[in-house]
């Protein structure tokens, strides 16, 4: 798997900083948040899951539903571009899949001091992420405000 | 009124804020189980902000100064199990409001082949005994997968992971034993080699100073760290198959319920229903060690019958319950030892830089909520919420120790959690009953006080 996918990476490495002007990091991860909605079909792929579109007013979700019940949601821009992403379930989803370079972000807020094991929250300019939970029972979300589409409020999303 | 009374050494917030990040939940309610009532005074002229809910614990034992659950009703029996909040295995980063007891494990059938571990976490937020590798000095047959591996682990936290493999070992506690326990060895020099799916959940939790404990005893609601999920879902994300030299382990079911890791209690011969703890009350300006008790069974021997708590059924599959606060329903809301705060989303104060996520109020917040089962009962509780930065250097239970908890998804900007930490414990009786498992009151999943 790691071989067939390293072309598609470069690919979406070029177009996610072409999308994303904040994507400084290297290209490490293979899809996720900031990336081209390409990208979900690579994520479901790694997830091991079954994907269901739903169209709103200026974007759109794609769900990924995982064999362990955790459901993986990514928030599409017209642009294509994923600017949020968020899970609820009985396992944590690989995050490095699913927020893509800002996995590198979550790990050095969770090395980080803070308060116990149960949560984490990033609250930047530039990312905002929050995951939290309990044996059997976790659940997190993560934007990137810049990203947001006009005219689409992250309250509104459902 | 006054707060925590003492200056705060510089090295405090550091301390705290690190012992956060090692120690597992946090939350912070505290009561006084005797009085029921908010503002309590303490001889010491703190104020307590924290009071316990009105619907009264039995049975805890009062207050003292500095620690110690004493009193005439210390429970006694080889069912008792001594447990203290001391800070920990680390005396330089000690954790805070973090609970602990000691546990012995032996080789199955071994009475010579044994090791008795202390400052093993106690968590009613997990379920099954890990010990960190390095802690480990006696050798404990590995499981076997079914595909013919190790049976090795994921063990995922908000925050990171922990993987290793899956051990038997008869374990005792106080005078209680179980035979052949799976149970976890985190960090396990034997192996390495971290599947992506485990690995991408976060940093590693997998040494003693990362985990801040030299193990921990999950004894909450549920049996097994999984369950069902488990037995025909290869993808789960919790078990893995690692062939002997393969540099890869792959997914694996475990399919037999028995071969998960398994909270210890449920293979005691008796008193397997469930789990009382029992701490004293914390003065509001805290205390530099707690004792209090772990008490096996429910309504099996004198020393743990119910009472006359109120009986809050839990989710049958994550084990939570209804909060509410601040006129909002708080649907995922959890008893968590393991959390060494209050935590829950609320406009106080937060302290920022090293107290990320912790509040501190200009001055000591005194609130309510309402605890509410799945059953329809119903309990109030008190609390207050003090400044994390003016703790004493001393002080490893903290009554008022509070922060905040994320939000759950998009498109809300609110909690839907409130996470009761060990504070809540403090000055209360505490039964945590076990799925399927009755009473003389109940049938478990249910928390009790």
């Amino acid at each position: 798997m790691p071989t067939s996918q390293s072309i598609a990476n470069v690919k979406k490495c070029l177009l996610a900083g072409a999308v994303l002007a904040a994507a400084l990091s290297p290209c490490i991860a293979d899809a996720g948040l900031g990336q081209a909605e390409t990208s979900v079909q690579t994520d479901a792929a790694r997830l091991k899951g079954s994907i269901k579109a739903t169209q709103y007013t200026g974007y759109h979700v794609q769900e990924i539903q995982m064999p362990s019940g955790t459901l993986v949601r990514e928030f599409v821009a017209t642009n294509g571009t994923v600017f949020a992403v968020d899970w609820n379930g009985p396992t944590v989803p690989n995050l490095r899949q699913i927020l893509g370079q800002y996995f590198n972000n979550f790990v050095a807020a969770a090395q980080a001091k803070h308060a116990g094991h149960r949560q984490l929250q990033i609250q930047q300019s530039d990312l905002v992420l929050q995951a939290s939970g309990h044996m059997r029972a976790f659940s997190g979300r993560a934007y990137l405000p810049q990203a947001v589409p006009a005219g689409v409020s992250i309250a509104d999303l459902r | 009124m006054v707060r925590f009374m003492r200056t705060v050494a510089p090295s405090r917030a550091w301390r705290l804020a690190l012992c956060a990040v090692l120690c597992l939940p946090m939350l912070s309610c505290g009561g006084d189980g005797s009085t029921g009532s908010t503002g309590v005074t303490t001889s010491d002229g703190g104020s307590t902000g924290l009071s316990s809910g009105s619907s009264g614990s039995s049975g805890s034992s009062g207050s003292s100064g500095s620690s110690g659950s004493s009193g005439s009703s210390a429970p006694t029996g080889p069912n008792v199990a001594s447990v203290e909040v001391d800070g920990g295995p680390s005396s330089t980063s000690p954790d805070v409001n973090t609970l602990f007891t000691t546990v012995t494990v032996c080789a199955h059938g071994s009475t010579t082949n044994c090791q008795t571990i202390d400052n093993i976490q106690v968590d009613t937020g997990s379920y099954g005994l890990r010990i960190l590798a390095p802690v480990l000095t006696i050798s404990l047959p590995l499981q076997m997968a079914s595909g013919g591996g190790t049976l090795v682990e994921c063990t995922a936290f908000a925050d990171g992971f922990s993987w290793g493999p899956v051990a038997l070992a008869d374990v005792q506690i106080s005078g209680e034993s179980a035979s052949s326990v799976p149970v976890q060895v985190i960090g396990s020099a034997s192996f390495t080699n971290v599947p992506a799916d485990c690995s991408s959940v976060g940093p590693a939790e997998d040494t003693v100073a990362t985990f801040g404990a030299n193990g921990v005893l999950g004894v909450g609601v549920f049996a097994q760290d999984c369950g069902a999920g488990c037995t025909t879902v290869v993808d789960n994300q919790f078990y893995y198959s690692c062939a002997s030299g393969s540099v890869q382990c792959e997914p694996t079911t475990v399919a037999s319920l028995a071969s998960q890791v398994t909270n210890p209690i449920v293979l005691f011969p008796t008193d397997n229903n469930g789990v009382i703890i029992q701490l004293p009350s914390v003065p509001a300006d805290g205390a530099a060690t707690v004792l209090g008790y772990m008490i096996f069974g429910v309504d099996t021997e004198t020393n743990n019958a119910s009472g006359s708590q109120a009986i809050l059924t839990v989710d049958s599959t994550i084990g939570d319950f209804t909060t509410v606060f601040n006129s909002q329903n708080l649907t995922t809301s959890f008893l968590d030892t393991g959390s060494n705060g209050l935590f829950f989303l609320s406009s106080i104060n937060q302290c920022g830089s090293n107290l990320a996520n912790f509040y501190c109020p200009t001055s000591t917040e005194s609130l309510s909520a309402t605890l509410q089962g799945q059953n329809g009962t119903m309990v109030a509780a008190s609390f207050s919420v003090g400044d994390a930065e003016t703790l004493n250097d001393n002080i490893t239970a903290a009554p008022m120790l509070a922060g905040t908890f994320p939000t759950s998804f998009p498109g809300s900007e609110a909690s839907t959690t409130f996470d009761w930490g060990l504070p809540f414990y403090f000055g209360r009786t505490v039964y945590t009953v076990i799925e399927g498992d009755t009473t003389k009151v109940g049938t478990g999943p249910y928390v009790a006080f």
